[in-house]
This record gives structure tokens, sequence and C-alpha cells, in this order.
């Protein structure tokens, strides 16, 4: 279907040359585009691993003041549209922060970036969680007897063990927020939507329109596809 | 009424949070309208998504590779696509392609809010389709097997035997991709549909009150999201089958 697909993308470009060498001359301009949503989905996903990790552990631990907070924030932005997200935190950071008398601008690149680590955090949090609660509890206890402290016994134990679990969902998670980069053309990120949008306005040849689209659709999916495609391999292998 | 509103501004006030387009009838006028539309068209989503997923399901299982070998290629493409650039792809290429068909777009009848509607739809259909099927597929092959014995067609098995069985295992997934379906909404703020994250911008940017629009986004989103998620938890103590997880 897909190598169908590109053939007869192929075959178009093929019968009509002007619409190749059109694509040949933007398919850089598009690339830095798709460079941004590289960049993007992989500090989102960096921020939002770290900080979903420790808010994962926050959520279960045993002092009321630390689980309260985390289980409040997971709540609130795991059901929070990516695009609120990025829109919140492009209006409301300041545009350039001033750190003892320099002006460190904030791009809007950097705050579509911290709008995805929030969503990503979040739901970080509850893969966390839920793999943490899939360990049986005698091997706390176990830990304990042994002489481990709570910290020592997640770090060196529980957290080893989780990983394996929660790594199919993780990589879901992954895919989704890559694909959630594309939102960040509507504050103005100038990422792939945003370039096929310039190329086409610049051109305005109806075909060259469509095939800018097609490509777009066609880079996302080969981003996609090699991710979602592990995730299964692994779950059926963890269902084993 | 009227006084409610305006004591809960100059409340809001106090601790720092301007509320003050309540007051004006134009913009309140449109930021319910923006909730209106966000609520319908959730309303109108759910049901449809489910549909298509559920004829989806029957394709992506059924024995004809005809029928299966594109519903997997769909279901694939779908999954692996960002929304907005599917929705952006109808509006820009689909829609222009049809005008264009039809000698302009003022014959056109599809708007920007019907492939809104049909985007969202199809792409939780998909999601809804692969949970079903690996429900489907967990129908034992011995129960499948008996009802073909009894003189079930192969559509019959789906409607009476695997189905019901799938959505009970589909469910929590099911509840998921709704919750999702909630969130993706807010991508008709890219085609100019005036739902509340649409309304609400226009709001902000005559009033710099992001914050304060931002914390209702969040509570509205968070409203509903909760309405849904207590909704499938019901339908799945209805259906839950007796001696299965309890």
């Amino acid at each position: 279907m897909a190598a169908g697909f590109c053939a007869a993308v192929a075959l178009w470009l093929v019968l009509d040359p002007s619409l190749a060498r059109l694509l040949l001359e933007w398919l850089p301009y598009l690339a830095r585009g798709f460079a941004m949503n590289i960049l993007i989905s992989v500090l989102a996903m960096a921020l939002g691993t770290l900080a979903g990790v420790a808010l994962g552990a926050m959520e279960l631990s045993q002092m009321r003041l630390v689980r309260a907070p985390a289980v409040a924030y997971v709540q609130v932005f795991r059901n929070a549209p990516h695009l609120v997200l990025i829109f919140a935190t492009t209006y409301i950071f300041p545009f350039e922060i001033v750190a003892l008398g320099h002006y460190i601008p904030f791009p809007d690149w950097v705050k579509a970036v911290i709008g995805l680590a929030i969503p990503a955090s979040a739901h970080t949090a509850e893969i966390t969680r839920g793999a943490l609660q899939s360990i049986p509890t005698p091997q706390w206890d176990a830990a304990k007897g042994l002489g481990f402290s709570r910290i020592e016994a997640l770090r060196f134990i529980i957290l080893p063990q989780c990983l394996r679990r929660a790594l199919p969902p993780w990589m879901n998670l992954t895919a989704s927020i890559c694909m959630g980069t594309a939102l960040a053309s509507l504050v103005g990120v100038h990422e792939l939507l945003h370039a096929a949008t310039d190329a086409s306005t610049a051109v305005s040849r109806t075909d060259f329109t469509v095939l800018t689209y097609v490509t777009v659709l066609f880079a996302f999916f080969l981003f996609c596809y090699p991710v979602s495609r592990l995730t299964q391999r692994l779950e059926r292998r963890l269902a084993r | 009424m009227q006084d409610a509103v305006r004591g809960f501004i100059a409340l809001a006030a106090q601790v720092g949070l301007n509320f003050d387009f309540l007051t004006s009838p134009f913009e309140l006028r449109m930021w319910l309208d923006g909730m209106t539309t966000t609520l319908v068209l959730v309303a109108l989503t759910i049901p449809l998504s489910l549909v298509c997923g559920v004829g989806l399901a029957a394709a992506l299982t059924s024995n004809r590779p005809w029928l299966a070998g594109p519903a997997r290629a769909y279901v694939e493409l779908t999954r692996n696509t960002p929304t907005l650039v599917q929705l952006m792809f109808t509006v820009l290429v689909v829609n222009m392609l049809i005008s264009q068909a039809l000698g302009g777009a003022q014959n056109n009848p599809l708007g920007a809010y019907f492939w809104l509607v049909a985007v969202i739809s199809l792409h939780v259909a998909a999601l809804h389709a692969e949970a079903l099927r690996g429900g489907i597929e967990a129908v034992p092959a011995a129960t499948v097997e008996a009802a073909r014995g009894l003189g079930f067609s192969r559509l019959e098995v789906l409607r009476v035997v695997e189905l019901p069985l799938a959505v009970r295992t589909a469910l929590p997934a099911i509840v998921n991709n709704l919750v999702n379906l909630v969130k993706l909404t807010t991508i008709g703020y890219a085609v100019a549909v005036n739902e509340i994250t649409y309304a609400s911008l226009m709001i902000w940017t005559q009033r710099d009150n992001v914050v304060e629009l931002m914390i209702v986004l969040l509570l509205f989103f968070s409203a509903i999201n909760l309405a849904v998620a207590r909704f499938g938890a019901a339908v799945e103590r209805r259906l839950a089958v007796p001696g299965y997880g309890q």
C-alpha cells in the first residue's frame, strides 16, 4: 500500500519534471522545518520524562504534603488539550528574561517545548505510578529487611524493573508528543507545517500545494510509524 | 444573575484576576458560543467516532484481504500522523480540489466545520478500531466456533458474539480515546471554528487576560473529561461480565 503510494508520487514527478524541480528546490526549506519538530519533541520528551518520573514517585509518597500537589498537577495537565498548554506557555511567559542586566531572549520554540513537556510530564507520571504499583509489595519489604532506605530501594530494586513495563506506554507517549509538535505552527513556530504553508503560498500552484502537504503527511508518518511498530513488538514480547 | 456576575468579577479582582469581559455582552456571547460549540462538537464526534470505529474494526478483522488491507493502511496512516496536519490537508487540499471540481468555492457546500467533525471522528475511529480489534481477537476461538456451529454467519457472529465481548475488554481504551477526542476539538482553532480556545484567544488579545481565561479553559476541559471518564466507568460497571476482574 505504502509502496504503491510512493510509486504513484514518483510517477507523478517523472511525468511533470517542473514539479519535481520545484519540490527539490523547496525540500531543504521543508527539512529545516522538520528539524525543528524533531528538536522540540526530543527536548520536550527529555524534560517531560525527568519531571514525570519525579512526579510519579511523588504520587506514591506516604507524605500527604508531597502526594497531594503531584496528584493535582497530573489530574489537571493530563486532561488539558496540548494546544491550550502551548497557548498558555506562549502567551504567559515573557518574550525575554532579564537576568543580571542581560536580556536573554525566550523564543517561541522554547515555549512550545515547555508547553509539550507539561502534558508529557503528567502522562509520564501516570506511567511511572502504574509501573511502580505493578511491583509486588513484598519486594519493598524485602528491601527494607536488607537495610535499604525507601529511596535506595526505589533506585536499586524497583525502578530497574519498572523500566521494562513502562517502556511501551512511554513510547506511545513519545509518538503522541512528536505529533503534537505540529501544533507549534499555530503559535508561529517555524516548523514543518508552517514551512509547508509558506512553500505552497509562495509557489501557489495547485499541484505543488497537494504535493507539499502529501510530503508533510509522509514525513510525520516516517517519523512515527517505526516507533509505533517497535512499541507493538515490545508489547507483544511483554505480554508473553 | 447580573449581581452574581458583578460579585464574581469583584471577588476575582481582589486576587488579581481580570474577568471584566463578562460585563461586555458581545464578548460574553462569543465566549458562551465557544463553549456551546465545543460541547456540540464533542456531542457530535463521540457517536460518529464510535460508529465508524465499529465499522473499521469489522473491516480490520474480516477475512477478506480487499477489506482488511485498506482498513489496516487507513488505521496506520491515521494513527501515525498529527490530526492537525490531517485537518490542514483536508481543508487546504481536499476541500480545494472539491471546490475546483465544482467550479469555485461558492458551489462547495462543505466548510471548515464539516472537515473538523469528519477529521476528528475518523481519527478517533481509527483508535477505537484498534482497541476493538484487540478485544475481538481476545474472544476465545471455541466461542466463535460454537457460534458458527449453531449456524451464525460471519457477520452475525461479529454482531452477536464478538462485538459485545470486545466492547467490554476495549472499554478502558475507548474511554481513553474519548478523552483524547475532547482534547482534539481544540484544533478547530486552526480552521477558525469558533470553539472555546478560539473564542478565548479573541478575548485575551483584546484584554490581555491570558491567565484568567487559561484557568477557565483548564477547568472547562477537566470538567468535560471528568464527565466522560465517569460515564465510561459507569458503563464499564454496567457491562461488567461476572467473574472477570472483580
